[in-house]
């Protein structure tokens, strides 16, 4: 039995033209919650995926103002991680869990 | 494509077709290639996004398209390929398992599937010159024009108010009020009620008692309503009328002439006689075609014998096994009233059903060997002449035939036999025979004669349906059938 939290660090897979670009370097990319620290990201894909990571990479993609009817609102910031996998190991993010 | 026959038997046909996986696959990425550049999924720019994730979004969807695509396209095309017309819609069987089915739209498998069919035998058309027909003429005579207009006039008599008495063949005219049991009835009053004295328009009895009324007189009639009365409360039951009779009018003399002419909306009493005559020759007209139209279509019965495609035979006999039941039903009668059992029926109308279907395939081969077309104008007129009878849906009728695909094809069904019993006509050999109006009577009613009345009908029709199977509009027919059914 996996540790539930595994789930709450990561939210989504990101399929976006760069993270499939990225994949040619064996590297996926995740939305993760934005409390997630690196350890604990590298430790959920480890057990939910049962790959082996080698590194993380996170940025904290800050929300745009937009605005709508004249108020203006923030869209909400989004932190992603870039995970590099051991040579030989994949995910195929698009099937999900 | 590989296509197997796995059964040729009779008229029958069952083939495999077997599509593999790799043509699937390859007609797919054709498919996600053309569709690269017009998707727009989000965090990709248009025509960025990879095959692959294509083909993970999109891949099934565009299978399953694929599949029905070939399941409607390829039958005919193999039909066609083989030279073969099927009788009706082939059947298609796939697989029915879950599994499968999955397999094959992820290009894993191959698609198979049988077609079921039966073939349209194909038909030697044999030279029609050896048919030979009567056409019964009638010669109208001057006596059953002046009769018929004598009919007429007499509709369009006139009445004078006369004083006195009332006497057979008077009109009165009254209000009157009927009772039951002293009580007033639904539709038993009138006020300036007009009646003829021995026009029988009304219950028996109730004009008799008119006899010798005068104008302004009151009167009070009992009648009894008679047993089968079409009111089931009134049937039987024993009514009073309270009748004042208001006038009292003699009929007038019936003369053929100008005014009367004049009074039915014609210039002359001459020209009232031309459009009599026409009428009546028209009356015989359509009945002497119709006697030629059986003469021909019981030669070539004669002529051409193979087998039938057993569905449209079913299908036809469906048909016709509805109409005989409805009509008995509706006349009230079991088979046994007919002298004839229930099977035995069935026989005979099995047997009905064949040689429909099969003039039916002679007439549309003959047709299209003569190239007979039906055009659009001939079936405009054919849908107004339908409209007129059902006076006050025509939008409903307009829309059904609109909207059902198979209802055309029933109004074409018709006129293109017509036509091409016409054209049959001029390759057939016509003697004209003058006949009198009571042999061309009677001869249809001696054929009449050799089957009970609801066989008649089901006959009458058969030879106004008879065009109705053809392959094309086979399909259609099909699916009309079905629908009727449920």
């Amino acid at each position: 039995m996996t540790d539930l939290r595994h789930y709450d660090v990561i939210v989504s897979p990101s399929i976006t033209e760069k993270s499939t670009l990225v994949s040619e370097h064996n590297q996926v990319v995740f939305n993760v919650a934005k409390t997630a620290s690196k350890p604990e990201i590298k430790a959920a894909v480890e057990a939910l995926f049962g790959v082996k990571v080698t590194a993380v990479n996170t940025l904290v993609r800050k929300g745009k103002v937009k605005r709508f009817r004249g108020f203006s609102g923030r869209q909400g910031d989004v932190k992603k991680a870039v995970v590099t996998l051991a040579d030989g190991q994949s995910i195929d993010v698009s099937t999900g869990l | 494509m590989q296509v197997i026959e796995t059964l040729a038997e009779g008229l029958k046909r069952e083939l495999k077709v077997v599509i593999p996986a790799k043509d699937m696959e390859a007609q797919m990425n054709e498919r996600l290639a053309d569709a690269k550049d017009r998707v727009r999924i989000n965090g990709f720019r248009p025509g960025k996004v990879p095959v692959a994730h294509l083909k993970k979004v999109y891949g099934k969807s565009i299978m399953a398209d694929l599949v029905n695509e070939i399941i409607r396209d390829r039958p005919t095309a193999i039909l066609s390929e083989r030279g073969e017309k099927s009788a009706t819609q082939p059947e298609i069987a796939m697989t029915e398992d879950q599994d499968e089915a999955e397999k094959i739209l992820a290009a894993e498998a191959d698609l198979e599937f049988t077609l079921s069919y039966e073939i349209i035998p194909a038909i030697e058309l044999k030279d029609a010159s050896g048919i030979k027909v009567t056409r019964e003429v009638v010669a109208i005579d001057d006596k059953e024009v002046d009769d018929q207009i004598l009919k007429i006039a007499e509709s369009a008599r006139s009445y004078e108010t006369k004083k006195g008495k009332a006497a057979e063949g008077d009109r009165v005219t009254m209000d009157y009020l009927g009772k039951v049991d002293g009580e007033a009835f639904d539709g038993g009053k009138d006020e300036d009620a007009e009646l003829v004295i021995g026009s029988n328009r009304f219950i028996p009895g109730f004009e008799d008692q008119l006899v010798g009324v005068k104008a302004g007189d009151e009167k009070v009639v009992t009648v009894t309503f008679p047993a089968d009365y079409p009111a089931a409360h009134l049937a039987g039951k024993e009514a009073t009328f309270d009748i004042k009779v208001k006038d009292v009018a003699a009929p007038g003399e019936v003369t053929i002439d100008d005014e009367l002419a004049k009074k039915l909306g014609l210039e002359s009493a001459e020209r009232l006689r031309e459009v009599v005559r026409g009428q009546i020759e028209s009356q015989y007209g359509s009945l002497t075609r119709q006697k030629i139209k059986r003469q021909i279509l019981d030669q070539l019965d004669e002529l051409y014998k193979f087998d039938t495609p057993e569905r449209l035979v079913e299908a036809e006999f469906e048909n016709i096994w509805r109409q005989v039941n409805t009509d008995l039903q509706q006349a009230g009668k079991t088979f046994a009233d007919e002298e004839t059992t229930e099977e035995e029926a069935r026989e005979e109308y099995r047997k009905l059903a064949e040689r429909r279907v099969r003039l039916g395939l002679v007439l549309s081969e003959i047709g299209e060997k003569a190239a007979v077309q039906v055009s659009e104008e001939e079936m405009q007129r054919s849908l107004f002449e339908q409209l007129r009878q059902f006076p006050g849906q025509e939008k409903e009728i307009l829309d059904y035939f609109r909207k059902t695909p198979g209802a055309s094809a029933s109004l074409r069904a018709p006129l293109f036999e017509e036509k091409v019993i016409d054209h049959l006509l001029t390759e057939v050999a016509v003697t004209d025979k003058t006949v009198s109006k009571e042999e061309l009577l009677a001869d249809d009613e001696a054929s009449d004669e050799a089957k009970p009345a609801s066989k008649k009908k089901a006959a009458a029709k058969a030879e106004g349906d008879e065009a109705a199977a053809p392959k094309k509009k086979a399909p259609a027919k099909k699916k009309a059938a079905d629908e009727s059914a449920e």
